[in-house]
């Protein structure tokens, strides 16, 4: 498989705070990888500096051979790398249809929206199962359902790179399953590389191969899940150490 | 999710023919306007076509890009000053003047509003303020070439066109109702078009506008320039139909009306502006008995009007249109 992706020494500091901590780690085209570590590990750090919303302070990004550190979010969305964010974010006052359509218009502009656009826009609502919202304005709709519109809004910029982070929070059981279904369809079907940063663990185990953890800006683990969850840095950083005690 | 109901059936899209009644209604009207009107009346119509132009321009940057600007007036003094000099000191006849003084003006935004542009939210809205501050000033100081507050006299009336004698109230009205039927229309394909669409995803959420892959940054400067480019050419229309430019006609109380007349209306509506500019200059007009006072009642109106309907007259129809349902 070929490397689709690629962090070199890649560290952002705040300050005197390090966020990120010249980590390295390389993603494969078409594989699905997890980022997971306690609250102010530098997930979305690390999420940010990909898209271009922070520049790093030291360090490489290689897309498909590419640097791309330091361009702007748009340049890159257009290379083809699509996000999520953590904080739900919508353009509130359209209805779903324009939603997803502005995704698709986003990255090929057409003054008048051409009808291969329009279908498009019809076969992302029902791959998402959000045709019978299509004509609801989006504010209107809960966080689950607009993280989902979010989620359909990135996949029609067709991006050969998905960042996804915590798009699950808050969602139900049933939900969560329903969206997962979504993500190994997209990963499968289109070839879409998923990178996921999530707390749900149901999440990270069952869809991820490959499995990246982050504790206090630095790499320390990475594997598949059965490796990870059975290292004992993982378990001391998600648990707190052993006491010397005991 | 039961009380959600808006499936496909309830927001049908109105017909074509339906969404133009209104306007095609008002527009003959319009046309009608000097056939059987008063002179007063006539002119009046025109300072109220002129305002429909500067509030709809105004629409496209602040109603769907969404930063909220305070210098519109000072564009249309730019396009006014730029068309009526090129006529009297390079002696340009006015077709070549007027669109000229529209492409210098989207310059000059472009200029002012990629920089400025960077800002942010009030920061955004105080820069422009002072940007409009500062083209007043520069009116007024530049005395030998704008005539500062003696004014500039000597302009001429639009070259016969056609036949038709611009020189005329009647020739002004129906050269100012054409370029308002022109300019509006532009406007209205456009917000409605993939650009327009852009735009309002900016004013929605900028990050994630960006990150879903639109220069945010270009498509600001660009709604920018071009509202104040058509402001500007407003301004040329008006240069040559009034003849008399100064200073005060473009200072702060002008852009402060434009943002009055698009918040009565309704931002991010076009048409709401377009209604609200017509109100706004009907209820100058016959408050004009206490010139001193109208501004204070107005202020006061704009004020209840805004705690009662932020989104303005159309928000108000909206809202009339979902009971109705």
């Amino acid at each position: 498989m070929s490397v689709l992706l690629e962090v070199i020494n890649l560290r952002k500091e705040f300050g005197g705070v390090v966020a990120v901590n010249d980590n390295n780690f390389v993603v494969e085209q078409g594989s699905r990888i997890g980022i997971i570590g306690p609250n102010g590990a530098g997930k979305t750090t690390t999420f940010n500096m990909i898209c271009g919303a922070f520049k790093p302070t030291a360090g490489k990004i290689l897309f498909q051979g590419k640097e791309i550190q330091g361009q702007r979010p748009h340049t890159i969305s257009r290379l083809g790398i699509g996000r999520t964010f953590q904080n739900v974010r919508a353009f509130g006052s359209l209805s779903v249809y324009e939603h997803v359509l502005t995704g698709i218009l986003a990255h090929d502009l057409k003054l008048i929206p051409t009808k291969e656009q329009r279908e498009r826009v019809e076969t992302i609502l029902e791959m998402t199962n959000l045709v019978k919202f299509r004509n609801t304005t989006v504010k209107d709709l809960t966080i689950a359902l607009q993280r989902k519109i979010e989620l359909a809004t990135a996949l029609g910029t067709n991006p050969k790179l998905l960042l996804l982070d915590e798009n699950m929070a808050g969602l139900t059981y049933v939900e969560i399953n329903e969206t997962l279904e979504l993500l190994r369809k997209v990963n499968k079907e289109m070839g879409m590389t998923l990178i996921v940063v999530e707390h749900i663990m149901k999440v990270i185990m069952e869809l991820c191969e490959k499995i990246i953890v982050l504790n206090y800006g630095k790499k320390i683990a990475e594997g598949n899940p059965h490796e990870v969850a059975n290292n004992k840095e993982v378990i001391e950083a998600y648990l707190g150490e052993e006491s010397q005690y005991a | 999710m039961g009380d959600i109901k808006l499936t496909a059936d309830t927001l049908k899209p109105v017909p074509v023919w339906r969404r133009f009644l209104v306007p095609g209604i008002i527009l003959i009207l319009l046309i009608l306007v000097p056939v059987f009107a008063s002179e007063y009346v006539v002119y009046v119509a025109v300072l109220a076509i002129i305002y429909a132009m500067l509030a709809g321009s105004y629409d496209l940057t602040t109603g769907y890009a969404g930063p909220l600007t305070f210098c519109h007036g000072a564009f249309y003094g730019l396009g006014a000053y730029a068309s009526a000099l090129l006529t009297i000191k390079a002696s340009f006849p006015f077709w070549i003047a007027f669109p000229i003084s529209g492409i210098l003006v989207f310059i000059f935004a472009f200029i002012i509003g990629y920089p400025a542009l960077k800002l942010k939210g009030h920061y955004f809205a105080v820069t422009t303020f002072f940007f409009g501050y500062f083209v007043y000033l520069v009116l007024l100081n530049s005395a030998k070439l704008t005539g500062g507050p003696m004014g500039l006299r000597g302009i001429q009336a639009p070259e016969s066109f056609f036949g038709i004698n611009f020189a005329t109230l009647q020739g002004s009205y129906y050269l100012t109702l054409f370029f308002a039927v022109l300019f509006l229309g532009f406007l209205y394909f456009l917000v409605n078009s993939g650009f327009g669409r852009m735009l309002v995803a900016i004013r929605e959420n900028e990050d994630l506008a960006e990150a879903t892959g639109i220069n945010t940054a270009l498509f600001k400067v660009l709604a920018f320039s071009l509202g104040a480019a058509i402001a500007g050419m407003t301004g040329s229309l008006f240069a040559h139909f009034f003849r008399l430019l100064h200073p005060t006609t473009f200072a702060w109380m002008t852009s402060e009306m434009i943002v009055i007349m698009a918040l009565v209306g309704g931002l991010g509506t076009l048409i709401g502006p377009i209604i609200g500019a017509f109100i706004v200059t009907f209820i100058l007009e016959i408050m004009r008995f206490a010139p001193e006072y109208r501004y204070i009642i107005w202020s006061l109106a704009l004020i209840i009007i805004l705690i009662i309907e932020p989104a303005g007259l159309m928000g108000i129809v909206r809202r009339l249109q979902r009971r109705k349902r």
